[in-house]
Formats: C-alpha cells, sequence, structure tokens
C-alpha cells in the first residue's frame, strides 16, 4: 500500500519534471521499499529472502572469503624452481610468477589475465622439466650409467664399428602396471654400403626387401612387432637380416626368366634400340644380311659408343634437355650431319 | 527538361555507333582496316617482315621475322594442315604470315644437308602447349614443297584413333578395322597437294578391291586416288596402297619424299574406339595406323619423316606432359629410334616483340591500353611468351 502510493507520487513527479532516469528512479525506490519491509522483521538475524522479479542480490550469504597474497609474490629470483614443480603438475596461477595472458581476446582487449584461466590448466605444461631439472635427473641416472668407450669419439667410427642399429623404446608410466604392450617393438637398421654384395646380391636383396630399403639413405631398415617379447623380436630382426643376406648370394634357376620389364636399368645389349641402329646402319652400308663379323665391327666404331651411352642415359634418367641434348648430337654425328 | 536530355544523349549514341567493341575473328573492322591498307609493303618501319618468302632462303638474319605464303600455296599446300585458329587467323588478317624460327631453320638446314641415298632421317619436334610445333612443320614442309617434293601430310594422327563414326572390318585382314570417312578426307586432300605427281607416278602391281573393280600395273597413280575417292568402302585399303606405292618408288629415286605426321604419339597410344560388341580397339588393329606405322619406319630413302609429339587431342596421357619419352611411351620410343629431336620452345624476347608489332600492326590489338609500352609488359607477364596464349589473349584486347 506504501509502496503503490509512492509509486503514484513519484510517477506524477515524473511526468512533471524529468526524463531521465525514470525507471532508475522507480528500481530504487521499489528496493527501498522492499528493503525498509525486511530489515523492519529482521534485524540480526540471517535470513534468506529473496525478492520476487527485479532484483538479484539474495540475502544473507555467507561472506566471501578474502584470498591472501599469492606465493609469486614471496618468491626470490634465485629460488631452486625444481621443488616447486618436482613433478607433472597442472598449471597454478599462484605459484608461476610469470605474467602469462591466454585466450582470446575481447573486442579492442587483450587475453585475459593467467588468474582464474582455465585454458592455462587444460594444456599440457613443461615446467617440471626445466634445464636445471634436467640437470638434476641427469645426476641422479650418472650413477647407473657406464663410460662411453674412448675410442669411439667420431661418427664414422661407430658406423664403421657397429653397423647395425638397433632402436628399442621404454615406457614408465604410474599406472595399475608398468608394462607397455609397445615396449616389445624392435628397429633394425644397417647400410647397405657395410654389407658385402655383388651386383646380382644387391639388386635381389632390393627386390626381396621392397619398400624397406630407403634409396636416399642407403638404408634398410626392419622392423619386428609380431612376437610378445622385445628379445623375440630382436632375435627375429637378426634372422631376417641374414636369412635375406644369403638368399640374395643365391641364385635360383627360375631367375633365368628374368624379363626386359623386370630390370631396374636399361641395358643397351640386346635392346631394339641396337637393332635398329645396326639395321639403319647396314641399310647405309648398302648391305642386306651381314655377318656378325661386321655386326662387332659396327659396334666398336665411336658413333655407336656415343649413341650407346646417350640412350641408356635417356631411358635411365628419363627426358632432360640434356639428355636430349646428348642423344641428338650422337644421332647426328651417326648420321654425319 | 526531356527535351534538353534527348539532346545530351544524342551525341553519345553516334559515338557509340563509331565505336563497336571488337570480338572474335573475321568481323568488321580489321577486315575493312586490312583492305584499305594496301597489301603488305616492306617498309622501313615494318622490321618483324621479311619480304623473303622462298623457305629455301631463310637463315639466321631472317630469325623472328614474319614472311608471307602466297595464296595459291597456301590452297593447294596446306588443305588440311594449318591449326584452326591459325586458319581463322588467316581469314581475318588477309594474309598467311608464319614467323622464321630457330626449331624450323634447323630443320630445313639438316634436310638440306642429308643424304637422300641413305635411309631416311626422323626428326621429331616436341615441346610445350602451344609452342609452335604444329607451324613449324608447316614451315619446313612449305620448304620441301618448294624444292618439288611429294608431300603425305597426316595433319592430326589423334583423329584417326577417336571420334570415329563408322568401323567397317577390313575386308583384307579380318582382323583389322578400317575408316571408310577419313580415309577417304585424307585421299582427297592428298590429292590437292600431290596434283602433278598424280599423273607422273605409275603403279607397279595390280590391285584388287573387288570382283568388279580392280587397278592394273603401270596405271597413274592418281586413278589409284580416284578409287578411294569415289568407292569410300574401300578407301582405308587404296591408302595403305598408296602409301606402299609412294615408299617403293621413292626409293627408285625418280622424286623425293615428305611424310609429316602431326601428333605422332597417337600410333602407339591407346584409342577411344570400341567395336561392335563394346571390346576396345587396340591402335594396331586399325588399318590406318598400320599402314602409317610402316610408312614412319626408316626403311626406306629418298625422303625424310618429319613428326611431332603432341599432348592436344592425345588421349590418356596428363595435361602437363610434353618431353618425347612420356609422350610416345616405350613402344613408340623404339620404334622411331634413332631420330633427331628438335625442340620447340616459347617466343624469345626479340620473337615476342616481333610478334606483338606483327599484331599492331594489324590493328589486332584494339584496347588503347594494349599498344601502350605497360600493355606489352602486361601481355608479355600474362601468357609467358607462349604463342597460342598470346594469340588468345591478344583476341580480346
Amino acid at each position: 500500500m506504501a509502496a503503490s502510493t509512492m509509486c503514484t507520487v513519484v510517477s506524477s513527479l515524473s511526468r512533471n519534471n524529468c526524463h531521465v532516469g525514470v525507471i532508475q528512479m522507480l528500481n530504487p525506490i521499489y528496493r527501498g521499499a522492499a528493503y525498509s519491509s525486511a530489515l523492519s522483521l529482521n534485524n540480526g538475524v540471517q535470513n534468506k529472502v529473496s525478492l520476487r522479479g527485479g532484483g538479484q542480490r539474495t540475502l544473507g550469504r555467507r561472506p566471501k572469503r578474502e584470498s591472501g597474497e599469492p606465493r609469486t609474490e614471496k618468491m626470490s629470483v634465485d629460488q631452486d624452481w625444481t621443488s616447486v614443480y618436482p613433478t607433472a603438475a597442472p598449471f597454478r596461477h599462484s605459484a608461476v610468477p610469470l605474467p602469462v595472458r591466454m585466450g582470446y581476446p575481447v573486442k579492442r582487449g587483450v587475453p585475459p589475465e593467467k588468474k582464474g584461466n582455465l585454458e592455462l590448466i587444460k594444456i599440457p605444461n613443461f615446467l617440471h622439466l626445466t634445464p636445471a631439472a634436467i640437470k638434476k635427473h641427469c645426476a641422479a641416472l650418472k650413477e647407473f650409467c657406464t663410460q662411453w668407450p674412448g675410442a669411439l669419439d667420431s661418427h664414422a667410427k661407430c658406423e664403421e664399428h657397429f653397423p647395425i642399429r638397433v632402436k628399442t623404446t621404454e615406457y614408465v608410466s604410474a599406472g595399475l602396471s608398468v608394462r607397455n604392450p609397445k615396449a616389445r617393438v624392435v628397429t633394425l637398421s644397417v647400410k647397405l654400403s657395410s654389407l658385402n654384395l655383388d651386383d646380382h646380391a644387391r639388386k635381389k636383396l632390393l627386390k626381396l626387401v621392397g619398400e624397406r630399403y630407403s634409396k636416399n639413405t642407403d638404408t634398410l631398415t626392419f622392423t619386428a612387432d609380431r612376437c610378445p617379447l622385445r628379445k623375440q623380436n630382436y632375435d627375429y630382426a637378426m634372422y631376417l637380416l641374414t636369412v635375406v643376406y644369403h638368399e640374395s648370394w643365391k641364385t635360383e634357376a627360375w631367375e633365368q626368366q628374368k624379363t626386359v620389364a623386370d630390370m631396374e636399368e636399361y641395358h643397351w645389349e640386346n635392346s631394339p634400340s641396337q637393332k635398329n641402329v645396326l639395321d639403319t646402319l647396314l641399310r647405309m652400308k648398302g648391305q642386306g644380311e651381314a655377318s656378325a663379323a661386321d655386326r662387332e665391327e659396327l659396334l666398336k666404331s665411336s658413333a655407336i659408343q656415343d649413341y650407346r651411352d646417350s640412350i641408356t642415359r635417356l631411358k635411365n634418367e628419363g627426358d632432360n634437355e640434356s639428355t636430349l641434348q646428348q642423344y641428338r648430337e650422337s644421332v647426328k654425328k651417326l648420321f654425319n650431319l | 527538361m526531356a527535351l534538353h536530355r534527348l539532346n545530351c544523349l544524342l551525341p553519345f549514341r553516334c559515338t557509340l555507333r563509331q565505336t563497336r567493341p571488337f570480338h572474335g575473328s573475321g568481323c568488321g573492322h580489321p577486315l575493312r582496316a586490312a583492305n584499305q591498307a594496301a597489301a603488305p609493303i616492306e617498309s622501313v618501319r615494318d622490321v618483324f617482315r621479311t619480304s623473303e618468302g622462298d623457305p629455301a632462303c631463310h637463315s639466321e638474319q631472317h630469325l623472328g621475322r614474319f614472311y608471307t605464303l602466297q595464296p595459291a600455296e597456301l590452297r593447294s599446300l596446306f588443305p588440311h594442315g594449318l591449326p584452326p585458329r591459325y586458319q581463322q587467323q588467316i581469314k581475318t588478317f588477309n594474309e598467311a604470315c608464319l614467323m622464321v624460327r630457330e626449331p624450323a631453320l634447323d630443320l630445313i638446314g639438316c634436310l638440306k644437308r642429308a643424304d637422300y641415298t641413305q635411309p631416311s632421317l626422323r626428326y621429331l619436334l616436341y615441346g610445350p602447349k602451344g609452342s609452335g610445333k604444329t607451324l613449324s612443320l608447316c614451315h619446313a614442309l612449305h620448304y620441301c614443297s618448294s624444292q618439288g617434293w611429294l608431300i603425305v601430310h597426316i595433319p592430326d594422327a589423334h583423329q584417326w584413333v577417336k571420334n570415329c563414326r563408322e568401323l567397317l572390318s577390313s575386308s583384307f585382314n579380318p582382323s583389322r578395322l578400317d575408316q571408310p570417312i577419313q580415309a577417304a578426307q585424307w585421299l582427297r586432300n592428298f590429292r590437292v597437294t600431290n596434283e602433278p605427281f598424280l599423273s607422273q607416278i605409275k603403279t607397279t602391281e595390280r590391285y584388287v578391291w573387288s570382283k568388279r573393280e580392280s587397278t592394273d600395273a603401270q596405271r597413274p597413280l592418281g586413278e589409284l586416288v580416284e578409287q578411294g575417292v569415289l568407292r569410300v568402302k574401300s578407301s582405308s585399303d587404296v591408302v595403305g596402297a598408296v602409301l606402299k606405292e609412294l615408299r617403293v618408288q621413292s626409293k627408285a629415286g625418280a622424286f623425293r619424299m615428305a611424310v609429316a605426321v602431326d601428333g605422332v604419339n597417337a600410333l602407339w597410344g591407346r584409342t577411344t574406339l570400341r567395336r561392335t560388341n563394346k571390346s576396345p580397339v587396340a591402335a594396331e588393329e586399325l588399318t590406318l595406323v598400320h599402314n602409317l606405322r610402316k610408312m614412319v619406319k626408316n626403311d626406306w630413302h629418298g625422303g625424310a619423316i618429319i613428326t611431332t609429339v603432341t599432348q592436344t587431342g592425345s588421349l590418356y596421357t596428363p595435361s602437363s606432359a610434353y618431353l618425347p619419352q612420356e609422350l610416345l611411351g616405350k613402344e613408340g620410343f623404339d620404334a622411331l629410334d634413332p631420330f633427331i629431336p628438335v625442340p620447340v620452345s616459347v617466343y624469345s624476347e626479340k620473337e615476342f616483340e616481333s610478334c606483338y608489332q606483327y599484331y599492331s600492326n594489324r590493328r589486332w590489338i584494339q584496347h588503347p591500353h594494349g599498344r601502350a609500352e605497360e600493355g606489352k609488359r602486361e601481355l608479355d607477364f600474362l601468357c609467358g611468351k607462349n604463342p597460342s596464349l598470346m594469340e588468345k589473349l591478344c583476341g580480346f584486347l
């Protein structure tokens, strides 16, 4: 009742005098009205009374406890960081004395600060792996290590004495079990230049091995993971290397059936190109059928040798300016142009 | 107010009528301009032209310049040989001008120096798309024709391995297929090019076409060609017979022959043709292709074989391929080996300048900006000195 009369008074006032702030004027009065009624009822008693519509404040909340000074204020510059973050831990803004900002900025603003920033907590951090921490780890591990042999002081010497490289991975994690099935994988790599292979053996080995050989680095790599234990996989990889090496040295009967399509590179002898050029030259000389001796003689001439080199280069390397130019010169020479 | 507006509009309309935008070829202004200007006069300012019309006399001093082909020569020599865009250009400019370029001169030089008692040499023109291989071939053919050679010109071998409506089973060899329409058309054009030879050359053996038709020995070649043109059904076999006769007789030394095949990579490629039972046709199963392959072999002498490899129009080849081995494949390369590869590259600075001046002179470049120095640089950048691209670009300026 009181509220409604006050309301009408205010409304008349507002109509006469002010345009601005009418609504604003109304609200405090409403609140004021509410307050007055509430306060008169409860003086010291904590009672939660919420106002319907309009007001958002709940009464009688527990006062928020003030948080103290963050630990970063008390940190000295030369403190031992490894004790602040000894293990992997989530980001604590009060423990990291860096003015880090992360997140998408609002319009004409900056990225939000680190206090209460969920983005910084979500991402993995490496605050526990600073160089000082690593140094400590190494110092702790050193007593379990042996000395590196002094004679192996260069990469070349290591390659020479130990051509086979075996890679294995250990996995350490805290969990219900210490075992990790990924730890059984063994990778064995060896350079083919350190193996004793002749031409036929090398080609056969490359065909046997297929994708496992990389031409750029001349490395043969075997990855074994089919056995449950690491030792078994290592033995299997060594067995593979041995078997592939020995097999490539053997020549089977069916290898005689190797066709031109199987060849890795182009051989000019007995190719259609040789036949063509010989036929052409014989026609040039005006002879129909020529004896083997004549052919031999023709083959030895320098023009034919040049032509042979250029064709081999063209077929092996493919078309490019220099190979085509060389071919052109050799054909012109052949026909005396 | 309305009257005022009308008066303002009228002068605009007049000017609009006078300057119509220039589009396409062979319409309105350029023809008139060309007709008004006299036939190409050798003036001191026309650096890009040369009056030397005989390809035999072309040398380094004519490099980069345009020479004119006479209309009579054009009609007889190239009834079907020129690229379609170039034919349109001839109609537009009312003249056929060809630029003298390095590859063609090289080729003509080799043709001059070659020994024609030896097996015929094969030349292969290769280069990126639109660099001028076909026109270089035509230049070389002009030289051959001016020397009185017999010309066997297959304008585009790709047309014989695709888009063929009628495929008849060959009567001569049942496993092969005939293409009557293509063969008849080619024979007609062959007749136009080699009129004088048709009465001179005589057949060496008797050919039987059917129960009632045959051509006896010692008849002029013209009769054989007539047979093929009239009786379209046996035209593919007639083509085979004609080619065989020419091979045999050029050995005898009575005349010199130039075999020009544009797009020779089609002979060893795939076809898109299918038989009636939908099985695909291989290239060697076509009579025309079979005979042409025999022609391109170097087992005859007394002539030259000039070929180009093109990706345009070829089937199942990537559009970036232009080198010989890529386009010919293993089989084609082995069949053509040994040959002399002749690279055809895009315009050099001088050639580009010359071409630009020619187009300006012919009023082909209409846009005022195109005639400025900056416009020329822009054109250079846009077309990358590629001849066909430049021709296409200039047409819209």
